[in-house]
């Protein structure tokens, strides 16, 4: 699903967030990225969903080399990416459900196949009674939850999760890595930065650290 | 859902948004509309008018004596060196004075002292409908006076004259507000969707990232420029209607109006305003989208 080959990133000036980075991640994988706070991961993330270029090397998503994508293939390719940003990236003058909806409405979702995802996920992340509330109005955690609904609402191919129980109590952080399971089970392709070692010490799945723009460790398939 | 529901959904939410910028746009549009239809109403009214009046135009020639049959046809073969033209009547002195006489009605007796000679014979010359220019008018009525045994030609110059600088002004000011009324329309329209982009940024990003196509989200800010064009121009043309008919009804009966035969446009200029306003709409919008849309 994912190929990285040399991928180095350097902002101006002289500053490298990632260096010679090279891994793949299989279909319907989900692996871990941790590191701690400035190692890399969010800018991984972003490299993978080309919100940001890489300075070299090259990136493959589902086969396409992402960084030559324009205009229709990308957004189609975009479409099939779901993203939970760290800064959420929510609208606050919309509601929960709007916020959620707009995912699947770019791909042109019936109204009511919209209205029935947003609700079933509002209920699974228990934000049902904020269906119609502000997302300005929302505590940080709910926000962040709202944003992982958005991000698995279209049902991708790949989901890309930032710190996804970053404002979360224990049970809330359970239901979301419920979530994330569900659709992992599904076929998704997921990767979760994080640094909270309570959601990937108990699982079997890849784990990759990041430290200062590189790879530390990576662990093996089937360890 | 599909591409067009999602669109119109999409512009609903702006104009809700962002409906007091709209209203400002709205209203300046209407109003440049209104401006430029109004002085190209006047416009298109007097060009009406010269048509109708230059189609009563005609040169008198007066002579100095009366023409014999051989000098009649020397005189119209002489006038038709210089153009072809639609009618020449030689005016004997006699039929002067019967016209005269005529004119006169009930008042003819004054003429009974006068000896049935005292007008001069003429010549009334009407011009081709394609001899209408003023300057050629003019260069017309120099050769008729140089004509041999002329005495002096007249036309109704000063009037002629007044008129046809007057045409020439309004299309002047006609030409002068239409440009400066397009670009201010135009210049207006683009710098709403600029503001309503600049506005919604955070959200345009989020549509980009989500994989929302160029198409999906700049047709909406394309739709609210046509929409401006649209709306504008009907309201601006409503107002100038209205206008017209409060012209009409207050200025009907013997007065300048009447003269100048007041009509309002027909349909297909009507469709061509509102064409136009669209598409200069468009056009600011389109600049906008592409100087601060970037996908």
């Amino acid at each position: 699903m994912i190929e990285m080959i040399k991928v180095s990133r350097t902002y101006d000036p002289n500053i490298t967030a990632l260096s010679d980075i090279s891994f793949s991640i299989e279909t319907g994988e989900m692996f871990f990225l941790i590191g701690r706070s400035g190692a890399g991961k969010t800018t991984l993330l972003k490299l993978i969903c080309n919100m940001e270029i890489p300075s070299n090397g090259l990136i493959e998503v589902a086969g396409y080399n992402i960084n030559t994508l324009r205009g229709k293939d990308l957004a189609h390719l975009r479409q099939k990416i779901g993203v939970a940003y760290q800064d959420f990236k929510l609208l606050s003058d919309r509601t929960v459900a709007e916020n959620v909806a707009i995912a699947m409405e770019v791909s042109y979702k019936k109204p009511r196949a919209i209205r029935h995802r947003v609700k079933d996920l509002l209920e699974q992340l228990q934000l049902a009674d904020k269906h119609d509330i502000l997302t300005g109005e929302l505590s940080r955690g709910e926000q962040q939850r709202v944003a992982l609904a958005r991000s698995v609402a279209n049902s991708p191919r790949l989901i890309l999760v930032d710190e996804p129980t970053g404002n979360l109590d224990a049970s809330t952080t359970q239901r979301v890595m419920d979530l994330l399971t569900r659709s992992n089970k599904a076929g998704a392709t997921i990767v979760i930065a994080t640094h909270d070692a309570s959601i990937y010490q108990q699982s079997n799945h890849r784990i990759m650290e990041l430290r200062d723009g590189k790879i530390h460790s990576l662990t093996k398939r089937n360890q | 859902m599909n591409f067009w529901f999602a669109v119109f959904r999409q512009v609903g939410r702006n104009l809700r948004q962002t409906w007091a910028s709209q209203f400002m746009t709205f209203l300046t549009v209407s109003l440049s509309v209104l401006i430029f239809a109004f002085f190209y109403l006047i416009y298109t009214n007097m060009l009406g008018t010269g048509d109708r009046l230059s189609d009563d135009l005609r040169l008198i020639v007066y002579l100095e004596d009366e023409p014999g049959p051989q000098m009649q046809e020397q005189l119209r073969r002489k006038i038709k060196n210089f153009d072809d033209v639609e009618k020449i009547t030689f005016v004997s002195k006699e039929e002067a004075y019967d016209r005269f006489s005529k004119k006169l009605g009930n008042d003819s007796d004054v003429l009974a002292d006068m000896p049935k000679d005292f007008l001069p014979a003429s010549i009334e010359v009407v011009p081709l409908k394609t001899l209408r220019g003023y300057n050629q008018i003019k260069l017309f009525s120099e050769y008729l006076a140089n004509l041999p045994g002329t005495e002096k030609v007249q036309y109704g110059q000063e009037w002629v004259e007044r008129f046809y600088y007057f045409t020439r002004l309004l299309t002047i000011v006609v030409l002068l507000s239409g440009t400066l009324l397009i670009l201010t329309a135009t210049f207006m329209v683009a710098y709403t969707i600029r503001l309503t982009i600049l506005g919604r940024q955070d959200e345009l990003e989020l549509l980009k990232l989500v994989g929302a196509t160029n198409s999906y989200i700049r047709t909406p800010f394309l739709i609210e420029g046509i929409l401006q064009g649209f709306m504008g121009s009907i309201i601006g043309l409503f107002a100038l209607y209205g206008l017209f008919q409060w012209i009409s009804a207050h200025f009907a009966g013997p007065g300048l109006l009447n003269l100048f035969h007041f009509s309002f446009f027909p349909p297909i200029v009507i469709v061509l305003i509102i064409l136009s306003s669209i598409s200069l709409c468009s056009i600011g919008s389109y600049t906008s989208i592409r100087k601060f849309l970037r996908i």
